[in-house]
C-alpha cells in the first residue's frame, strides 16, 4: 500500500471499522432462498397459462359472436323467397351448432377456472365483493332466460363473457394475495 | 483494494446471465460467493442476528426476483449491496422505537472476539451503542465507502445531515474506545446481557 492510500484509508476510515472484519453467518439459508424462487416461479407461471387461456377464451368468444352476427345478417337481409331461405338455412345451422357446442364447453371451463380461483383467494374488498354479486346475480338471470331457450347462442356468449369478467376478478384477487404472500 | 465487508467481488458473466433467466445452479453459486459478506452487512446495519438473517434472505430473494433489473452498468457486488443496505435500513424502520436489544444476542464469531466479550468494550461492541443512525451512517461511509450524497439518499436526509451523524458517531465510538481503556479490567463485569437502546 503506497503512502497515498495508506493516508486516504485512515481519513475514510480513521477508527479502522473495516478491520473488524466479516461475522460467520453460521447457517445456510440457501434452501428457503430457492424454495421462495420456485414458489414465484410456479406462481408466475401459472399466472401466465390463465391470462394466455383467459386471452383464448375472449377471442374465441369475440370470433363465434361476429360469426353469429353475420349469419343473422345474411338470413335477414336476404329476400324471402322459400327455395333461397331454405338453403340459407341449412347452411347456417352447422356452424351455429357448433359454436353453441363449444360456448357450453368454454362456460363449463370457466365454471370450473373460477370455482379452482374461488377456492385460493382470501376475503376480498368490499368493492370486488360487489362486482361479484353481481356478476353472479347476472350469471343467474342468463340461466333462468337459458332455461327457456336452451339453444341461444347469444345467452351463451352472454354467459361466458360474464364468467370471463368474474375469473378476472379473482385473479386480480388472487394477485394481491399472492404478492402480499411473496412479500413476506 | 478490499473493502471492509468484503463485498467487492467479481463475478462471471455466465452466472449473471444464468440467474437473470432464472437458473437455480447460477443464483445458488451467487449466493455462496456473497451470502457471508451479505449476512456482515446486514448484521453491521441491524445489529441484531435475527433480523440480519431475515434481512439477508428477504434481500437475496428480491435480488434474483429482479435481476433483469441490473443493467450491467456497474459492478454486480454494488447493485447486490444497495439491496441489501435497503432492505436492512427498511426492517429497523418497522421496529418499534426503543427495543431493547441485548448484548448477548449480538454477534462475536471469531475465537479472538469470543475472548474480548465481556471483558472491554471493543470497536464492534461500541458499534452496537450507536443509535440506528449513526451506526448507519458511520459504517455506509467508513467501511463500505458510500459517498454522503449516497447516504443522505439512503435515509431520506440531507448530505449535511449525514455529515453531522458520521461526526458525531466517530466522537461518540472514540469516547465509547477510551472509556472502556480509562477503566481497569476488573471493574468490566462479564455481564453480557448489558442492554442497550435502539
Amino acid at each position: 500500500m503506497t503512502a497515498h492510500e495508506q493516508w486516504k484509508q485512515n481519513t475514510s476510515d480513521p477508527l479502522g471499522l473495516g478491520d473488524l472484519g466479516t461475522i460467520e453467518p453460521g447457517y445456510d439459508g440457501w434452501d428457503q432462498v430457492e424454495s421462495a424462487l420456485q414458489n414465484h416461479h410456479d406462481g408466475q407461471q401459472r399466472w401466465r397459462r390463465l391470462g394466455s387461456w383467459m386471452a383464448v377464451a375472449a377471442s374465441l368468444v369475440l370470433v363465434i359472436s361476429i360469426t353469429l352476427r353475420n349469419t343473422e345478417n345474411q338470413i335477414s337481409t336476404k329476400p324471402s323467397t322459400p327455395e333461397f331461405a331454405t338453403s340459407v338455412t341449412k347452411f347456417a345451422s352447422v356452424p351455429v351448432q357448433d359454436n353453441i357446442k363449444a360456448l357450453i364447453g368454454m362456460s363449463q371451463n370457466m365454471e370450473q377456472q373460477v370455482k379452482k380461483l374461488r377456492q385460493k383467494s382470501s376475503s376480498m374488498p368490499a368493492e370486488f365483493a360487489i362486482y361479484v354479486a353481481e356478476l353472479e346475480d347476472l350469471i343467474a338471470q342468463v340461466d333462468n332466460e337459458l332455461s327457456l331457450a336452451p339453444d341461444s347462442i347469444d345467452l351463451w356468449g352472454q354467459r361466458v363473457n360474464l364468467m370471463l369478467d368474474l375469473a378476472q376478478i379473482y385473479q386480480q384477487q388472487w394477485q394481491i394475495d399472492y404478492g402480499r404472500m411473496a412479500s413476506l | 483494494m478490499m473493502m471492509g465487508s468484503g463485498f467487492d467481488i467479481d463475478l462471471d458473466e455466465v452466472t449473471l446471465a444464468g440467474a437473470k433467466r432464472g437458473d437455480m445452479r447460477a443464483c445458488e453459486k451467487i449466493y455462496r460467493k456473497f451470502h457471508r459478506q451479505a449476512f456482515t452487512l446486514a448484521s453491521r446495519i441491524c445489529k441484531n442476528r435475527e433480523l440480519a438473517q431475515d434481512v439477508t434472505q428477504e434481500a437475496f430473494i428480491t435480488a434474483f426476483r429482479r435481476m433483469h433489473q441490473y443493467r450491467g452498468e456497474s459492478p454486480f457486488w454494488g447493485w447486490l449491496r444497495r439491496v441489501i443496505v435497503n432492505h436492512a435500513i427498511s426492517a429497523l424502520r418497522k421496529l418499534p422505537r426503543h427495543e431493547a436489544i441485548e448484548l448477548e444476542d449480538y454477534m462475536v464469531t471469531s475465537s479472538a472476539g469470543q475472548e474480548r466479550l465481556g471483558q472491554c468494550m471493543d470497536l464492534e461492541q461500541a458499534l452496537t451503542q450507536l443509535s440506528d443512525e449513526d451506526r448507519i451512517v458511520v459504517w455506509l461511509h467508513d467501511v463500505e465507502g458510500y459517498k454522503h450524497r449516497e447516504i443522505a439518499k439512503l435515509v431520506g436526509k440531507s448530505e449535511s445531515y449525514s455529515k453531522t451523524r458520521l461526526n458525531r458517531a466517530r466522537g461518540k465510538l472514540r469516547a465509547l474506545i477510551s472509556e472502556c481503556d480509562q477503566q481497569p479490567l476488573q471493574n468490566m463485569t462479564h455481564d453480557t446481557t448489558l442492554s442497550a437502546t435502539v
